[in-house]
């Protein structure tokens, strides 16, 4: 007795040292990007880079709309001031934007360093001539008040030259300044959040704050509407929608458990039971993933409890075995073998999840093998104590057991079924394989599309492309992206790509800048062709000796630099393409309208240049879910054949393993068939869901064949055995409904391969077919 | 094509004609009426010259060429000599096209202040849009109706339109010159030329 205390005693105290540790030191994280694998190879440490920090995530799409064009340029007006003032961005662009004045100082400062057309022969009699008539077209141009103030010091219009060669790449239309979508329905605006767009916390705050600002400014009885779009605003949708369904999910599942329980064993106590070990290993699990990765990931938390819901059977066996003159504990003896290696089958399932790499999958194999193992023990040892003495569950029918027994006689349901499912996925026009990422995203289509729409009408690079130039030093990274840049002009010219945005527009190396410096003249052979060039225009006399002094003073001016703009419009804009890695310098420089991804692979690749690569973010991605699946399945495998080496073992014979594996190997092609065969293709999340089927099987399958005493306590294990699988569908069932598809995928297959391996397993148990222990 | 617009063209001065009429039946002169019958008269083009004068220049600059209006809001001004040069203007998108510096390209009038302030001038006079020319300008006339002057200074004070003051000129419902003075002291006086069209 005093050791019955013992035990419950020392449980109460883990449990509460247990939830206290959970509520202290448990951290929950929400951000996507944790759950990221690693990459292996460089192209996927690249892409996952990208993903995590790169320019293309932290870009945002605006639109206003709902109003007349002019209401809405003006609002777009003062929405990117507001929106340039509130710190969040490290860019706002409306279209509007001209330099601000100290950037144009810099600029005009360094104009002959930076101009791309400052060569050896610029400064020649005939060049000056040709430019300087250029210059009295600009005088007589309307526009002549904006450029007339440069000509004393730029007769050759370096600084012009500068500006158009950065305001080339065609934006989308504009009216009363600001960009407008082509149909005149919409003001456009582009941000660059200083948050990573995977932050989805910091990215929620920010649309907050966003949308709060536009309210203010619209404050009218029909105000227009603002529209956001971009990586960012999808992780903040993803994750609300993935919290919102967690928990609405996890509620309904939970209430449909314990009504299903109470309704079928008529007793409060008994569910309270069954929550004993299920809330251990919650516990359990959390400090485990908390202990290993420094912090659970709220998905991992949301889908291992779903998960742990699988040991509510062990008490559940338990319950089934009670007889009026045996006693709990004695019960559990009894049963024990049999629960035993169900729970080491299941819990070598879920620990090869480990295996995977995968640091969500990781994160959720370890808390479900601890809450397993935790749960299991919490059954064998403590739950028998909290069971009343002479505590008996519902009686069950005595024709339920020979019911069930009529399942064995149709033993061609599965060969049948299993030939069908075979059929089915040869035949089958959906592909067997999932491997566009994309469709596992929970963003709605709605969104995507609207995404898609402001993209191509603000001609926005896609997040899909990029060209990733690598280097030693800045001004390594630099000269490779001048070398790049005819090239990239070149495909431009052939059609390969639409534009592109990289920093050499913008910086040239210091070699670039140098050779530049060289062609400069002295101050007199400028000052002699320029008289000649001037003869015969009308320009005033002494009007360009600034421009003399100015060319003078860039033989020798320092160069100009990345850290020359540091803290200007400029300088945020230069960071935004080029940044430090631990290992050196990278350039990114996004890509627009890639008509052929492989040709342009096949492009970059003959350039030869290993330090630039070509990179497809979208083909990449599935690349890399790819790897993963085929390694999940691999070690899926590799666990069923650890498995099988087990139950041997512990049943002592090789003969028994037919009627326990096959019916879960058959259930398996099911669940792929009916999958297929309602137009999903398998992910990595059903793959990952099997081997909690196969852990299920186990358990149906071991309890099925397991030999008992006489009909009544046989008929309890089979109604025990109902009660489990049908809560387990239950739950799945209902994940099934999620709109998310990793859950659903998770839900359909867990759901569906629980309700097989329970008909298979039943029809081909075999009664008292071996002795257990 | 040339004969369709030439058709239209005609239309136009038709249809101006019979309105005449009405608008001198008004006898006060005032800035309403002087702007109905510059509507009224409008011609589809003019051929004009420009003269540019400016501080880093010796002489002025000149050029030649034709402007269009087509109501309510394309105009064009196309400059033929001493080489090609055009500006359409629809909306508030203008369209630059340039033979000697090869370029086209589609720009939004809001980026270039001076053009604006010039184009919203000579749409407002010639759509008899006098709300839109008190909005933007500060208008003030002078003289007879067969010898006025319209002297128009842009509202706008932030000096991001460059343009101190459109001076127009003319007699009944026609413009004879528009000059316009930048802030910096340079100047640029075009003169329209009645009877050169197409």
């Amino acid at each position: 007795m005093s050791r019955r205390y013992g035990v419950a005693f020392l449980w109460a105290l883990a449990m509460i040292g247990g939830l206290w540790l959970v509520l202290t030191c448990v951290d929950v994280h929400s951000e996507l990007a944790d759950l990221l694998p690693e990459g292996t190879t460089a192209p996927q440490r690249l892409l996952l880079t990208q993903v995590r920090s790169g320019i293309a995530g932290r870009l945002m799409l605006l639109a206003i709309e709902g109003g007349d064009l002019e209401e809405l340029s003006e609002l777009s007006k003062q929405f990117s001031e507001r929106l340039r003032g509130s710190g969040h961005f490290t860019l706002v662009a409306n279209g509007a934007q001209g330099l601000d004045p100290q950037d144009r100082e810099l600029l005009f400062r360094s104009r002959y360093l930076l101009s791309p057309q400052v060569g050896p022969n610029s400064f020649s009699t005939e060049s000056l001539r040709q430019a300087l008539e250029q210059r009295l077209d600009d005088l007589r141009s309307p526009l002549a008040p904006l450029v007339k103030q440069t000509i004393p010091g730029d007769p050759t219009g370096e600084f012009m030259m500068i500006l158009s060669a950065w305001s080339r790449q065609e934006g989308p239309v504009k009216h009363r300044g600001v960009w407008v979508s082509k149909d005149r329905s919409k003001a456009l605006l582009f941000a660059e959040t200083k948050a990573a767009g995977f932050d989805a916390d910091a990215q929620a705050a920010i649309q907050q704050d966003v949308r709060r600002m536009f309210v203010s400014l619209s404050g009218q009885p029909s105000p227009p509407r603002l529209l956001m779009s971009g990586p960012g605003v999808f992780a903040v949708e993803i994750k609300q929608t993935i919290e919102a369904e967690a928990w609405w999910l996890s509620t309904a599942a939970a209430t449909l458990v314990l009504l299903f329980l109470y309704a079928s064993y008529r007793s409060l106590t008994l569910v309270l039971l069954t929550l004993i070990p299920l809330s251990t290993g919650i516990v359990a699990g959390m400090l485990a993933v908390q202990g290993w990765s420094g912090f659970i990931h709220g998905i991992t938390l949301g889908f291992g409890i779903t998960l742990l819901g699988v040991v509510d059977d062990y008490p559940i066996h338990l319950f089934s075995h009670l007889t009026a003159r045996s006693s709990a504990s004695a019960a559990m003896d009894t049963i024990w073998p049999t629960m035993r290696l169900g729970v080491v089958t299941t819990t070598i399932g879920f620990a090869s999840l480990l295996l995977g790499g995968f640091p969500a999958l990781i994160q959720l194999g370890l808390f479900a093998t601890v809450g397993i193992l935790t749960a299991t023990l919490v059954t064998r040892w403590v739950l028998p104590i909290f069971v009343p003495n002479g505590f008996l569950p519902r009686e069950v029918r005595r024709g339920f057991s020979s019911s069930l027994e009529r399942l064995s006689e149709m033993k061609l349901v599965i060969p049948v079924t299993v030939l069908l499912a075979c059929g089915g996925l040869l035949w089958s026009h959906t592909p067997l394989w999932e491997t566009d990422l994309a469709s596992l995203s929970p963003v709605s289509d709605a969104k995507k599309q609207l995404d898609q729409r402001l993209r191509e009408e603000m001609s926005a690079p896609d997040v899909r492309d990029l060209l990733v130039i690598e280097g030693q030093t800045e001004e390594d990274v630099l000269q490779y992206s001048e070398v790049v840049m005819s090239k990239l002009e070149r495909l431009r010219a052939d059609n390969v790509i639409g534009g592109y945005d990289l920093i050499s527009t913008y910086l040239p190396s210091r070699r670039m800048q140098q050779e530049r410096q060289k062609s400069l003249p002295e101050r007199n052979v400028v000052k002699h062709n320029l008289e000649q060039a001037l003869k015969g225009l009308p320009f005033t006399p002494g009007l360009f000796t600034p421009s003399l002094d100015a060319i003078e003073t860039a033989r020798t001016q320092p160069l100009v630099e990345r850290k020359t703009f540091e803290g200007t419009a400029l300088g945020l804009k230069m960071d935004s393409f080029m940044h430090q890695q631990p290992n050196g310098w990278t350039a990114v420089a996004p890509l627009r309208g890639v008509t052929d991804r492989k040709r342009l692979d096949e492009i970059v690749r003959g350039w030869g240049l290993p330090t630039i690569v070509y990179l497809d973010l979208k083909e990449e991605s599935n690349r890399l879910m790819t790897s993963y699946r085929d390694r999940t399945f691999a070690i899926v495998v590799g666990g069923l054949l650890i498995i099988t080496l087990v139950l041997s073992i512990g049943l002592k014979s090789i003969r028994v393993l037919g009627p326990i594996l096959l019916p879960i190997m058959s259930a398996l092609v099911v669940v792929a068939a009916v999958v297929n065969l309602f137009g999903e293709s398998l992910s990595l999340f059903h793959i990952a869901t099997f081997l909690l089927v196969i852990g299920l099987g186990l358990d149906y399958a071991l309890f099925f064949n397991r030999p008992e005493g006489n009909e009544e306590a046989r008929a309890r294990t089979l109604y025990g055995l109902l009660v489990c699988s049908t809560t387990t569908i239950l739950v799945f069932g209902v994940l099934a409904s999620s709109t998310i598809p990793v859950l659903h995928a998770i839900g359909i297959t867990a759901a569906m391969g629980s309700f097989c391996c329970l008909l298979f397993a039943g029809i081909m148990a075999k009664k008292e077919l071996y002795a257990a222990g | 094509m040339r004969s369709a617009s030439a058709g239209i063209c005609l239309f136009i001065m038709l249809a101006s004609g019979a309105q005449t009429p009405v608008a001198a039946a008004g006898p006060e002169w005032t800035v309403e009426t002087l702007l109905t019958l510059l509507k009224d008269q409008r011609e589809p083009s003019v051929s004009f010259e420009e003269a540019t004068y400016s501080s880093l220049l010796t002489e002025p600059l000149k050029v030649r060429g034709m402007l269009r209006f087509t109501p309510p809001a394309t105009m064009e001004k196309s400059i033929t000599e001493p080489f090609h040069e055009r500006y359409l203007i629809e909306g508030d998108q203008v369209t630059f096209e340039s033979e000697r510096k090869r370029v086209k390209r589609t720009i939004s009038l809001e980026d270039y202040p001076a053009l604006r302030t010039f184009v919203e001038a000579l749409r407002a006079s010639l759509t008899g849009d006098a709300v839109q020319l008190h909005k933007v300008y500060e208008v003030t006339m002078n003289g007879t109706r067969s010898q006025w002057t319209l002297l128009l200074r842009p509202k706008e004070t932030t000096g991001k339109s460059m343009v101190d003051y459109i001076l127009l000129t003319g007699s009944e419902g026609r413009v004879a010159t528009i000059a316009i003075r930048s802030t910096d002291g340079d100047r640029s006086v075009m003169t329209l030329l009645r009877g050169a069209a197409r």
